[in-house]
């Protein structure tokens, strides 16, 4: 017997007694939303109040993104080929650079990469290989700015779980990489960035 | 006096330890009781749909399991099954030996915790690196998890920064900034030169094949971004239905673990990456571990199978709080770990079947779990089934002179009229009667009152009869 045969006889041994199984629950949609949604206001403001709460930095205009990004001082950042108006609006002492590869990650400690959306009730940025395909670029860097369109941010978790993408690998990010593991301390950066901001276009 | 091992293990607990444990445990109690709070009207009843999910999850688990396999296969991915913790070391091992891999890097995972993967691995040759913080300062300390969510509980900054400096991580630096910084420093270099990355999940979703994996610091993220091979070691539970149950899942789990709306990276992961991305694991592997869940799914504590590893249990026992996790001798601590424990130790049921007396079955961890298991009849079902087995019980005060009253009425009666005596009796507490002095240390009996129901049954019974005449 393999193995797997040997797991789901095991399974039906434990399963067959039964006099009848549990049903099926109904899951209404939104059960499960967050009671302030109900008085929300529209999407894109709670976005990006949601955001900052998380603690995303948030902006609506490449302009501010420009100045905030000056001042966080970064040695070189990263745009995606296709940005290059965006690329020309930021000004950054190593340089704008349009490749990311992988024996760089710690010379480029800033990058911009492309959302799938966004999700407003939790202020989480949607990422897919679809729309960001290098994963370490999302991640790697110190500081890392999503470009999130308008148009895709949905409403709640409830609704970005229905419309889920059809990708293989798709992030939920929700601010900043954090810990807590030493005396409870919240320490942001572990892994990804220690700074996560969104741009709303 | 023979106490239970878990009362002489939180005998000798270090003060500071103890101090840690209750304040981090409390704190997490109560940042749960805010998001909960803040967020819904009645989480009760969101708690008891999302144990009623579970529960059909579970109690359909051989529909589910096969579906998930079949969605996992169609999405690319290469689906194992493994009966023992043996054969689930093996067939990670295999995995690797096949694609030539000599180091992995690895987040955190419980049920790798349970067939002890990283020793295995270590006996192979294959060089594991733990990389969650908790985790990592575990591995160098070649120390165990005392929490499912906060493994280092039980560990303070200096205990930490003097391992770092062992390591050759940098000078003795207890701040707990620079401490993470080294570490992602060091980890980063482990990420990017692994040949794969083995991560557990959170749930399984059967319909569409995808695996969620949950984490705040971005850890599993990196092994998926990194490594050319993914493996996933997933006890075979962790199936539910579809996507859109995870609206009520995923909604619970980072507000009862951490009161978080949401975990920082909530990665849906179906199967391998695409050719043209440019980062991303080329194969995928998904490992199904049995090591006695069927077992568990045939016993009358099935339901225990609901868990979703949030971690509230434990920050809210009383018990958990003053003796901390290790001294569960096991790799599930608290309530949670004194159910699933013992009954995942199979032939070893007896070494363990002294965790579920180590509850005052106060049903605080009933009161906060997110799939609603109601962990203190879980509790009794399991001393009930020690006492079956005639498991001694050290620490358990022997009744068998109350057996001997309570089947005798004659006895009783007259232990009832002369229990009075003890009144008299000066020094009571001096008396070698076993656990009574332990008992009367931090308590005054009050005056015998005994017989005084049976006096007065029998006089209602008269003055019944009479009126009746």
């Amino acid at each position: 017997m393999t193995a797997r045969e040997k797991i789901f006889s095991a399974l039906s041994a434990a399963l067959d007694p039964l006099p009848e199984r549990a049903p099926r629950p109904e899951v209404p949609h939104g059960v499960a939303d967050a009671k302030w949604m109900a008085s929300c206001p529209d999407v894109i403001s709670l976005f990006s109040e949601r955001l900052q709460e998380a603690g995303t930095a948030c902006f609506e205009s490449p302009g501010d993104l420009a100045a905030w990004m000056a001042s966080q001082r970064p040695k070189q950042i990263f745009v995606p080929p296709e940005y290059d108006d965006l690329a020309a609006t930021l000004s950054v002492a190593g340089g704008v650079t349009r490749e990311y590869r992988r024996d760089r990650v710690n010379e480029i400690d800033a990058t911009l990469t492309v959302a799938a959306g966004g999700i407003a009730e939790s202020g989480s940025i949607v990422l897919t290989d679809k729309t960001s395909p290098d994963r370490l670029a999302a991640l790697a860097p110190w500081i890392h700015v999503a470009l999130v369109r308008r148009e895709t941010v949905y409403r709640s978790i409830a609704d970005a779980l229905d419309a889920l993408p059809d990708d293989p690998n798709i992030i939920w990010v929700t601010g900043p990489s954090k810990t807590a593991d030493v005396e409870g301390i919240l320490i942001q950066g572990v892994h990804g960035p220690g700074v996560q901001a969104c741009l709303i276009c | 006096m023979a106490k239970q091992l878990i009362d002489t293990f939180a005998r000798h607990l270090p003060d500071d330890i103890r101090t840690a444990v209750h304040d981090n445990s409390a704190a997490g109690t109560a940042a749960r009781y805010r998001a909960l709070g803040d967020d819904y009207d009645d989480y009760d009843s969101l708690r008891r749909l999302a144990g009623a999910i579970r529960q059909h999850s579970i109690e359909n688990l051989d529909h589910y399991l096969a579906q998930a396999e079949e969605s996992l296969v169609r999405n690319g991915a290469k689906v194992h099954f493994a009966v023992t913790a043996g054969d689930a070391c093996r067939t990670v091992s295999d995995i690797l030996q096949r694609a030539g891999v000599r180091s992995v890097v690895k987040s955190k995972s419980m049920v790798s915790e349970e067939i002890h993967l990283n020793a295995h691995l270590a006996a192979e040759g294959i060089e594991s690196v733990e990389t969650d913080l908790g985790e990592y300062i575990i591995q160098i300390d070649g120390d165990h998890p005392s929490h499912i969510v906060k493994p280092i509980i039980h560990k303070n900054r200096r205990d930490i920064a003097r391992s770092f400096e062992r390591e050759g991580l940098g000078d003795y630096n207890d701040d707990p900034a620079v401490i993470t910084r080294r570490a992602r420093e060091f980890l980063r270099g482990k990420y990017l030169a692994a040949g794969a990355g083995i991560t557990g999940a959170n749930f399984v979703v059967a319909d569409s094949g995808r695996l969620v994996i949950v984490t705040n610091e971005g850890n599993s993220r990196f092994c998926l971004a990194a490594a050319p091979v993914h493996i996933a070691i997933v006890g075979i539970e962790k199936v539910i239905p579809s996507d859109a149950d995870l609206a009520v899942l995923l909604n619970l789990l980072g507000r009862s673990a951490t009161g978080q709306q949401l975990t920082v990276y909530t990665e849906f992961v179906s199967g391998p990456a695409p050719a043209e991305c440019s980062s991303g694991q080329r194969e995928m592997h998904v490992v199904f571990v049995d090591n006695r869940r069927t077992e568990v799914l045939a016993s009358n504590c099935r339901e225990i199978l609901r868990c979703i590893r949030c971690g509230a249990c434990l920050n809210v026992c009383p018990v958990y709080r003053q003796s901390s996790g290790h001294a569960y001798r096991s790799i599930y601590p608290g309530p949670v770990g004194a159910v699933l424990s013992p009954l995942l130790a199979g032939d070893k049921f007896k070494e363990l079947a002294d965790l579920p007396k180590a509850s005052t079955l106060c049903g605080a961890c009933h009161e906060v779990c997110p799939v609603d298991i109601s962990i203190p009849d879980l509790l009794l079902r399991l001393r009930d089934k020690a006492h079956r087995e005639h498991i001694p019980s050290p620490g358990t005060p022997p009744m068998g002179g109350f057996a001997v009253m309570g089947s005798h009425p004659l006895v009783w009666r007259a232990a009832m009229n002369f229990g009075a005596a003890k009144d008299y009796v000066p020094m009571l507490d001096k008396l070698p009667i076993p656990y009574l002095g332990a008992w009367l240390k931090t308590r005054t009996l009050p005056p015998w009152r005994g017989g005084k129901f049976r006096a007065w049954m029998k006089s209602r019974a008269n003055r019944k009869k009479e009126e009746h005449s």
